[in-house]
């Protein structure tokens, strides 16, 4: 008591100090004013739908509208983005990733302070066709960031799945599964196995062996291994998507030119499967008619009731 | 360090070898070089002859090997001295794992001399029948078919191991590196073999090969006979015999030093190392007349032409070769490949379009295709399949047996067709949704059955260019359940008009 009083601490002066320096750490810190409440974020899941301009346009509008691309990244940190590069086609035919908006993306993870960037797809055809015919390497390298293909077997880590209901093992890309972001970047297109393929199916391109999912069960397999890393943000590519002869295609195309970002990947899908129609039916998919969407749910990845998430729709330009 | 010839042409040899070696290196995506990779392969008049012999037509790609054969008139026989790779290579290993003093055993090697000179008569009656001998006897050919076939894979083997190993030292981040496909062929062992023959030959002689059996070399020694640029020794020789032990082909006949056999000289100019500085080389008039011939009798040269002809009717009226119902129709020839019998009589297994193959896809024959088809290109699915916007096979070979198409003709030539084996496929068998095999499809050549919900897959065969995606990627194990038959010709097909939006 002594000593406190010897220093002259009064109570106005504590009061005064310890007010200073929680509005400094506030000010200090440039992401914590707009971050939401962590109670919220966790009950509702949001998700945000850009429309209407071009593809940088419509990042920029979805990822204001989120709170900027510093709630995923941090400075110094290494980002992944999953891509789908998988087939040696050209942009405009719709079945790889878009050109433009993938290096909009990069550039986002730099100026939120991100120290690498590395884009990452095992490709289905084989890659150097894939990369030069995308034109997704020479953006990816325009931007600054690294491509990389899963055609080595050195890059893949043996891992457990044990909340895997059908795959219990798999070969995963090292770097997706321990990175510090995540960011699962796919393109919706119809799909003839698995009727569509979005943001979960998006993760088979991370695996060594692809076709063995196919024997297994191709639904309940994509749900498992999405249980291995959750990605940190989903932004999905609707510029223009593939809607007959997918994965591979050529075939038709439409352009809802929009782009999605959320946290939640299951509810993503969920949006993104009401963009096709559902040959059976005529109207369009319900999130629980793609198998995969609803086994994915039922593994709790995400929220498959869209009332139940928080949608807002910004415009683009 | 004193200038002598035979460094500088150690040194000319290195360098040659190593631009094959990074040609060879080049020979692989995305093809962009300006030089084209076959370089060495169209240098060989050997192959430009049989080729017009075989193929009765002017292949614009082997023209500059006239050029060397033209050089050749004038100034001997300098490619196999200073820039044939083969001849590095055994020059190499002659140094390396045989020692000079074990080759002194006095050796009458006339009847051998001679035997080269049959072989390549023998090649050239065989080649007019339309059965080349190169894919065993062109020198360039060879050591680029090892390269690829024998050297390539074991070096990319190694540089996996230490991929992972090298990764430790790095930042783990960003500096990523991947281990590479291993390129893998059926017969690199049987190539190995040969060329590890043709290597310990050098016992015997140095550069056995070359004196004794090359027919290029042959090739180049008739038309060196009669060089403008040549040897000649001054009154001031000593007969000290130092040309005679430094001669690499034994060219200086040992009892009679101030002369030589210009047919036999490399040119290396290693003689004019002469203590009393008596050879000299310039240019003078050809004569045809020579120091030591070889004895060509006439019996000899019937016999080798009789040889060559009969053993070529002998091996096209085999019955892989005369498709007599004993066809192999798994045998998938490359896009744009030529009709199968005149595509045997061309393709000089060099190996070419094995290394550009991106997906290792064409695998070296070895009777698959009978006795004219040794070491052809043939597609292989299960081991790699034809990417469809890449055309690089037809754009390396240099006979053109692969023809170059442009990309978007390359992609619709129809190869073979796939046929599903229903008792093996998934979707039949064991009543999953696999599909596999349709995803994978360029062409959209394999639908789903309409008649049930099952998913099942179905081959349109008019539109399948046999490119075997669906071979490879099946997932059952070991052999597929959906095979590449041959169709025997190579088509168009013409693919069902892109839907618009």
């Amino acid at each position: 008591m002594k000593d406190l009083s010897k220093s002259k601490l009064t109570r106005r002066k504590f009061i005064r100090g310890a007010g200073a320096s929680l509005v400094a750490a506030n000010l200090l810190s440039p992401y914590s004013w707009f971050r939401p409440s962590k109670a919220f974020g966790a009950t509702e899941p949001e998700l945000i739908i850009a429309e209407k301009g071009t593809p940088t346009q419509l990042l920029k509008a979805a990822m204001s509208a989120f709170g900027g691309m510093g709630r995923v990244v941090k400075k110094g940190q290494r980002v992944v983005i999953k891509a789908n590069i998988a087939w040696a086609r050209t942009p405009d035919q719709a079945c790889t990733n878009n050109p433009e908006l993938l290096h909009a993306l990069i550039k986002m993870c730099y100026e939120a302070g991100a120290k690498r960037v590395a884009v990452w797809d095992h490709t289905c055809d084989n890659y150097q066709f894939c990369f030069s015919r995308s034109g997704l390497k020479k953006v990816t390298q325009d931007a600054g960031a690294d491509i990389f293909s899963g055609h080595g077997r050195n890059v893949y880590k043996v891992v457990e799945i044990p909340k895997g209901k059908a795959l219990k093992t798999a070969e995963f890309i090292k770097d997706v599964l321990e990175t510090d972001v995540l960011i699962n970047f796919p393109i919706p297109k119809q799909h003839f196995a698995t009727e569509l393929t979005l943001g979960l199916k998006n993760m088979m391109g991370a695996l060594w062996d692809m076709e063995l999912l196919h024997k297994i069960d191709l639904h309940q397999c994509i749900a498992d291994l999405n249980t291995l890393r959750k990605p940190d943000l989903v932004v999905v590519d609707a510029i223009r998507i593939l809607t007959t002869n997918g994965p591979k295609g050529p075939g038709k195309t439409e352009d809802p030119n929009q782009v999605m970002i959320s946290t939640d990947v299951v509810a993503v899908d969920a949006y993104g499967a009401g963009l096709f129609k559902n040959p059976k039916t005529g109207n369009p998919y319900k999130p629980a008619e793609v198998r995969f969407i609803k086994n994915a749910y039922d593994l709790g990845l995400g929220e498959i009731n869209l009332s139940k998430v928080r949608m807002k729709k910004v415009q683009g330009a | 360090m004193k200038f002598s010839f035979r460094r500088l042409r150690v040194l000319v040899q290195t360098l040659s070898f190593l631009f094959l070696l990074y040609l060879i290196l080049q020979t692989a995506f995305p093809l962009e070089i300006k030089i084209p990779v076959d370089l060495y392969l169209r240098l060989s008049p050997f192959i430009g002859i049989i080729s017009l012999f075989t193929q009765k037509e002017f292949i614009l790609r082997m023209l500059p090997s006239f050029g060397v054969l033209f050089l050749v008139i004038i100034l001997g026989n300098f490619f196999c001295g200073w820039f044939c790779p083969m001849g590095t290579a055994i020059d190499f290993f002659d140094r390396v794992l045989f020692r000079e003093k074990k080759r002194k055993k006095p050796l009458d090697d006339q009847a051998l001399r001679r035997a080269r000179y049959g072989v390549f008569v023998f090649a050239l009656a065989a080649g007019l029948m339309g059965w080349q001998l190169m894919f065993l006897l062109d020198p360039i050919s060879l050591i680029t078919r090892t390269l690829v076939i024998a050297v390539h894979p074991p070096a990319v083997y190694i540089s996996n191991q230490l991929i992972p190993l090298l990764q430790k030292f790095l930042p783990e981040n960003p500096l990523i590196l991947s281990t590479s496909p291993l390129p893998v062929y059926k017969v690199n062992f049987l190539i190995f073999l040969f060329f590890v023959i043709i290597l310990s030959l050098g016992v015997i002689r140095r550069r056995f090969w070359c004196r004794y059996l090359c027919p290029l070399g042959t090739l180049f020694s008739l038309t060196s006979r009669l060089r403008l640029f040549r040897r000649s020794v001054s009154a001031e020789c000593t007969r000290c015999l130092k040309c005679v032990k430094e001669c690499p082909v034994g060219a200086i006949p040992e009892e009679k030093p101030e002369t030589y056999r210009q047919q036999d000289c490399l040119t290396c100019l290693r003689c004019t190392a002469c203590p009393p500085k008596a050879v000299a080389f310039g240019l003078g008039m050809p004569r045809w007349q020579t120091a030591q011939g070889v004895s060509l009798s006439r019996r000899y040269l019937v016999g080798s032409i009789g040889l060559g002809l009969f053993s070529a009717l002998a091996v096209k009226t085999n019955p892989l070769q005369t498709g007599s119902g004993r066809k192999n129709n798994r045998l998938i020839r490359p896009p744009g490949a030529l009709a199968e019998e005149k595509f045997v009589s061309a393709c000089t297994g060099c190996g070419e379009c094995l290394k550009v193959c991106p997906n290792n896809a064409l695998q070296a024959t070895f009777l698959e295709a009978g006795l004219a088809g040794f070491y052809t290109p043939r597609l292989v699915p299960r081991i790699g399949y034809c990417e469809e916007y890449c055309n690089f096979c037809g754009r390396v070979c240099p006979t053109e047996a692969i023809r170059p198409l442009p990309v978007e003709e390359k992609r619709l030539v129809q190869m073979g067709v796939a046929h599903i084996d229903k008792t093996r496929c998934i979707a039949f068998e064991k009543d999953k949704i696999c599909m596999v095999c349709n995803e994978q499809c360029s062409y959209h050549a394999i639908i789903g059955d309409e008649r049930d919900d099952k998913k099942r897959p179905i081959v349109k065969e008019e539109i399948c260019t046999g490119c075997g995606i669906c071979e490879n990627k099946c997932p059952v194990e070991g052999e597929s359940a959906i095979i590449v038959y041959t169709t025997g010709v190579q088509k168009k097909v013409t693919p069902e008009p892109p839907e618009k939006a």
